[in-house]
């Protein structure tokens, strides 16, 4: 009887299922959807993706209704508030995306049994599986939340990135599509062993895998004499394979062809989920060794400040040189990974604020555009050239001023949800001083005006070839529907930034009480 | 999560106690028993009640559902891929049964780190019959 005794309850997941439950509507809700999705009843199978999106949107009043951060505190997590800024945050913002998919998984299938020219095969109907790998991916980010060791850290952001490999790769069905599926695998993969490694050497160099005991271990060798090599190389080399979730320089490679080579609405999942799973784990994981004191390792330090140089200069300018949309928003996405690591490289509790906010701004752009982005198509592909554009003004115009609206805010200019994003990392980094970091970032904002421009004037001014093919029209009324929510969202959000602000800056405050 | 590991201590008395009395080994010659009763349960019973039909057919070489001639490098039937992944699911879940089935004996009847035990087990399951569920609904038993 008493050969269990090492194994407490008071350590057990079950123990904090309290803070779980969106979570776990999710996963449940991510099994009905895959069965539902395999219903012989075509309105059943419709009902996945508005299933789906009421699922995400309850997990995030789930969150906000239950799971405190005493409680949180209590279990051990690092940042027991980030949760309750983070989850109806990334709820919110993938009820947005899930609505950009809408219709477009199993589109030429159901349109042909609904016009009886094909029966319903199990084996090649996806949509049941394709919206419960969403759901598992955003179940991921939110695990990731309340973290409290690296092991969980690992599980969790291998449940946010598996299922968008599975995503890309069962999305087209075409060589590109594949040629993406199976970089964006390899490379993730690799990746992962390189964060791995790091965890490796951060457990070599305090000897635990808790982030609290970690953080301790770490302050009595800052105390002697300055963090041990080991544990330097351990959290460089964790930062590094993060860099790939957040494609950032040196990691940032794969991006382009995964992007483009991913469906549209993929492409929108890709430049989100994971990115806010990458700035969570970078978040904790820094934060065992002093991040928001200012007191992290030189090397750290100048890895993280080199690297939001590098990738937002090498984001913007890659961007300059595209024709395919899908490949510059993945440029552009690089580019917004470089803002917001100079808000990590600020490293105050401020900045981490305005990186949160950053997080958030960037979604509802990214929502507002892409899904602006879904109303053209064509056969068998996205239309990704920017030509693909033109003329839309006639077409759908409120696409076209969702799509301007969304470009406005990336470019960052006031009064959009953007700007606010920017303008709070820049004063947060400003103060913070790094000067020169805040002119990189006012610089490369200017240059990736250029190519945010391209997205405004093809749709508003430019006609179309009379040669080329017409685009076709998306049958599903959800992507636009979700872009001109969330494109009004960035006009009306910024009336309330107040108490957004006011939201954000709790999520990081509640550390500093608890230590 | 991780620090709890079982310490070596705890094992020790178990090896011990399988040393100290031959009786402790009766559950291994219940197994032998079981397996030569099976086998030879099996054997017998195929030959009493099996077709014993011959031919030339029967006569080839057994190869998984396959004609046995040609190269071994040719393409498969992509149906032995999805079957072989489905029993490494059930397989792999197994696998997390097992330990919990030998932690479980120790624990105490009836109380609530025993019924919290059964409570994950059984969600574990339950995903998993989720997932048979799901198999069988997108057809990956059928063969035809």
């Amino acid at each position: 009887m008493t050969m269990l005794a090492p194994i407490t309850l008071a350590s057990s997941m079950a123990d904090r299922v309290g803070l779980l439950w969106p979570e776990l509507l999710l996963l449940i809700a991510a099994m009905v959807v895959a069965l539902m999705g395999l219903s012989k009843d075509r309105t059943i199978r419709g009902a996945v993706g508005p299933v789906s999106i009421l699922a995400v949107l309850a997990s995030g009043v789930l969150a906000l209704v239950t799971g405190g951060a005493e409680a949180a505190a209590a279990a051990g997590v690092p940042f027991p508030a980030l949760a309750q800024w983070l989850k109806p945050m990334v709820a919110l913002i993938a009820a947005g995306l899930m609505a950009v998919q809408g219709g477009f998984v199993d589109q030429a299938l159901e349109a042909a049994i609904g016009r009886n020219a094909a029966a319903f095969n199990p084996l090649r109907a996806i949509r049941g599986e394709f919206h419960a790998f969403a759901l598992f991916s955003i179940a991921g980010v939110m695990l990731l939340t309340t973290a409290t060791d690296l092991i969980w850290l690992f599980l969790a952001l291998e449940l946010v990135s598996l299922p968008t490999y599975v995503m890309v790769a069962i999305g087209r069905s075409d060589r590109p599509g594949l040629e993406a599926a199976v970089k964006y695998f390899f490379l993730g993969a690799m990746a992962t062993a390189v964060m791995l490694m790091g965890f490796a050497l951060l457990y070599g160099a305090t000897g635990s895998l808790q982030f609290d005991l970690i953080r301790n271990a770490f302050g009595a060798q800052a105390a002697s004499g300055g963090i041990a090599l080991l544990g330097v190389g351990g959290l460089m080399l964790t930062a590094i394979g993060l860099f790939f979730k957040i494609t950032a320089v040196p990691m940032h490679f794969y991006a382009p062809d995964v992007y483009e080579g991913a469906p549209l609405p993929v492409t929108a999942v890709l430049s989100f989920i994971p990115k806010v799973a990458g700035f969570v784990g970078l978040i904790l994981v820094l934060g065992t060794a002093g991040l928001t004191s200012g007191e992290l390792p030189k090397p750290i330090i100048a890895l993280l400040w080199m690297a939001a140089i590098l990738t937002m200069s090498l984001g913007n300018m890659g961007a300059l040189l595209q024709h395919s949309m899908k490949r510059t928003m993945a440029y552009s996405s690089i580019a917004h990974s470089g803002y917001m690591l100079v808000a990590l490289a600020a490293g105050t509790t401020d900045a981490l604020d305005a990186l949160l906010f950053y997080l958030f701004a960037y979604g509802v752009t990214t929502v507002a555009t892409f899904g602006g982005l879904a109303v053209i198509q064509r056969a068998g592909g996205d239309a990704d050239r920017f030509e693909d554009l033109a003329g839309l003004r006639r077409t759908n115009p409120w696409a076209t001023s969702m799509i301007v609206l969304g470009a406005l805010s990336f470019t960052g200019i006031p009064p959009l949800l953007g700007f606010f994003g920017k303008f709070w990392i820049l004063t947060s980094a400003f103060e913070a001083g790094q000067v020169a970091l805040c002119i990189f970032l006012v610089v490369n904002s200017l240059v990736s005006a250029r190519y945010y421009l391209r997205f405004m004037a093809t749709p508003v001014i430019a006609e179309p070839d009379s040669n080329a093919t017409p685009t076709e029209r998306n049958p599903s009324r959800a992507p636009v529907l979700a872009s001109v929510v969330f494109g009004l969202a960035l006009l009306i959000l910024p009336c309330f930034t107040g108490s957004i602000f006011g939201w954000v800056q709790q999520a990081t405050d509640a550390p500093a009480k608890a230590q | 999560m991780v620090s709890h590991v079982l310490p070596l201590a705890s094992i020790q008395p178990v090896v011990l106690l399988a040393a100290d009395s031959l009786q402790s080994y009766a559950p291994v010659a219940l197994v032998v028993v079981m397996v030569i009763g099976f086998c030879a349960i099996n054997i017998i019973a195929s030959m009493l009640i099996g077709p014993s039909t011959e031919g030339t057919v029967k006569a080839i070489a057994y190869e998984s559902g396959m004609n046995p001639w040609d190269s071994a490098r040719k393409r498969f039937n992509v149906r032995f891929y999805i079957m072989a992944m489905t029993f490494l699911v059930f397989d792999v879940e197994i696998i997390f049964l097992y330990p919990w089935a030998v932690a479980f004996a120790d624990l105490e009847p009836g109380s609530a780190e025993a019924k919290l035990y059964l409570a994950r087990m059984a969600f574990f399951v339950g995903t998993s019959v989720v997932a048979y569920i799901y198999a069988w609904k997108k057809g990956v038993f059928r063969w035809d």
